[in-house]
């Protein structure tokens, strides 16, 4: 017997046509399934990861510079692919989508990068709409969706503005205001407080956590500690040596310093179990 | 409507290379233009010098007055001859002799009355040409007749090799055009690749990425089109009265200027050759 094909199963979530199928909704919003990716054959970034998110959760995911964490995201958002495994969105499996169904894959999710990734030369106004507007959708909903965005993140009535004449913490609102625009599924943020002071770090944190708690699945990758230890109540995965252990599930019932505490052992223990010899 | 307002967005935020890009295209484009101005003029000159220009019919001694006027009439009254002249034994003596006072002091009867025929240009090719002389030669009053064929016949394989010729660098620089096309247009996507990223992570189909850079390369193909015509309509009318008086006497004919068809052809043809030349840029680029 073989795997059974997904696509078969869950073949019209994602498709061009817009049709999505219903029962993706009871489904964990994500799944990583032996995934394995190799860029060098003698180092393998991820081996054998098993990873599910459910719906609705924040789930932080750490471990040193090259652990594969951003790999991982990629794998996600399809800029790269499995080389064994699957990854399962809403139960589809994103290593068999077309090529002209990525785009769709990626109008679901919501993406957030330590460089930000804004059109210097564009204004805060086109940055965010464009991800609206290459999903054809109406003027008159881009506009009001943008000026909603813009809001959530605190950039009220900044649209007009050049990015490029933004600060650093400014940009990061407008690249989050871009990810949350369209309402996506989940939103992947890759060291989204990496070009960032600590101050700023703690405020797009926030931000996330706010994105979260309107019922967002946020999956975000950092390795900045003080982060993990800010916001002890969500779930953590660590990354080490291409293995994914889970940290910590979540502690929303445990106290802040304890749970700052816990968390601190929990990264320490994790990376030092990774380390060794399987 | 949408992609040429993206794509007009494009060239507004990137004025200078923009205008670089259409500099270059124009400089590339100038060349091609002119090959295909020289290419007009040598095959207005192959029409000129090329085609049968004229006949000579001669007559023979025993043709009456009366014959040869009516030969005359009917000879002008064919559709491919434009005039048909008598020349008398005198005549012909006179033309041939010139300043010679030998041949002048000849005797008329040695030189033959022709009626000389001056051809319509383009109306006669060379096989209609035989079926004409054929016709004539058979007439009673008629000796011989002379075509020029041998003279045409090398004037026009001379001017189809300059055709050739002209043609062949036309395309190598045509090749060359699209190449500096392509290359400008990878040059501005490189400088935009930061959009083409931003595109293709929130979700934009490849078709969406690309069409403005195929709208652009097109704009950036007709505008560098426009601007080489000009430029060379520019030379033109400069050089003109210099190149009239150079192909008027030796050629007997005046230099033209690409028709108006011909300026709109190589305006769309720039438009076209921009938007393969971003296509071919955006292709190897853009893997969406």
């Amino acid at each position: 017997m073989g795997r059974p094909r997904i696509g078969a199963q869950f073949g019209r979530a994602f498709r061009p046509e817009g049709h999505f199928d219903r029962s993706a909704a009871h489904k964990p919003i994500l799944v990583l399934d032996g995934v394995v990716k190799v860029f060098r054959a003698d180092a393998p970034v991820l081996r054998r990861v098993d990873l599910t998110i459910e719906r609705g959760e924040f789930v932080f995911v750490t471990g040193p510079s090259g652990a594969g964490k951003s790999t991982l995201l990629k794998l996600v958002y399809r800029s790269e692919t499995v080389d064994e495994g699957r990854v399962l969105f809403c139960g589809r499996d994103i290593a068999r989508l077309t090529p002209e169904s990525v785009p769709f894959l990626r109008r679901n999710i919501g993406v957030v990068f330590q460089d930000f990734k804004l059109v210097p030369y564009w204004s805060v106004f086109e940055n965010v709409a464009v991800a609206l507007e290459v999903a054809g959708m109406p003027g008159r909903v881009i506009r009001s969706r943008v000026a909603l965005a813009l809001e959530r993140v605190g950039l009220a009535g900044r649209g007009e503005d050049l990015a490029s004449v933004l600060s650093g913490g400014e940009q990061q609102r407008v690249a989050v205001a871009r990810a949350i625009v369209n309402e996506p599924a989940i939103i992947l943020a890759d060291e989204p407080t990496g070009n960032l002071d600590p101050v700023l770090a703690l405020d797009i944190l926030g931000l996330f956590e706010e994105i979260h708690e309107s019922g967002t699945t946020v999956l975000f990758a950092t390795h900045d500690r003080a982060l993990l230890e800010q916001s002890p109540q969500h779930r953590l995965i660590v990354i080490d040596d291409g293995r994914t252990i889970e940290a910590r599930k979540g502690l929303r019932a445990m106290g802040g310093a304890l749970a700052a505490q816990r968390a601190q052992r929990d990264v320490d223990d994790a990376v030092a179990t990774a380390r060794l010899p399987l | 409507m949408k992609v040429l307002s993206r794509a007009m967005r494009g060239v507004r935020e990137h004025v200078r290379t923009q205008l670089v890009s259409v500099a270059t295209v124009a400089l590339a484009l100038f060349c091609v233009a002119a090959a295909a101005l020289a290419a007009e003029n040598v095959g207005e000159l192959s029409r000129r010098w090329g085609a049968p220009m004229r006949m000579t019919v001669y007559l023979s001694d025993h043709a009456t007055a009366e014959q040869i006027e009516a030969l005359r009439s009917a000879l002008s009254g064919l559709s491919e001859v434009r005039a048909a002249r008598y020349v008398t034994p005198s005549e012909a003596r006179a033309v041939v002799a010139g300043d010679d006072a030998v041949l002048a002091s000849a005797g008329a009867e040695l030189f033959p009355a022709t009626i000389e025929l001056t051809l319509v240009p383009g109306a006669t090719d060379r096989a209609r040409l035989s079926v004409l002389s054929e016709r004539v030669r058979r007439l009673n009053a008629v000796s011989d007749v002379e075509t020029y064929q041998g003279i045409t016949a090398q004037v026009q394989s001379i001017l189809a090799s300059g055709r050739l010729a002209a043609g062949v660098i036309a395309l190598v620089i045509l090749l060359c055009a699209m190449a500096v096309v392509s290359n400008t247009v990878r040059l501005s996507l490189h400088a935009r690749m930061r959009e083409v990223e931003v595109l293709r992570l929130v979700g934009a189909a490849p078709s969406y990425v690309r069409s403005p850079f195929l709208a652009e390369g097109a704009l950036l193909g007709s505008g560098g089109a426009v601007v080489a015509v000009a430029l060379l309509g520019a030379l033109f009318v400069l050089f003109r009265s210099r190149m009239d008086s150079f192909m008027g006497g030796a050629l007997g004919m005046r230099p033209v200027f690409l028709s108006g068809f011909m300026i709109a052809g190589f305006v769309l043809g720039g438009a076209g050759l921009g938007a393969t030349g971003s296509a071919l840029a955006v292709r190897r680029w853009l893997k969406v």
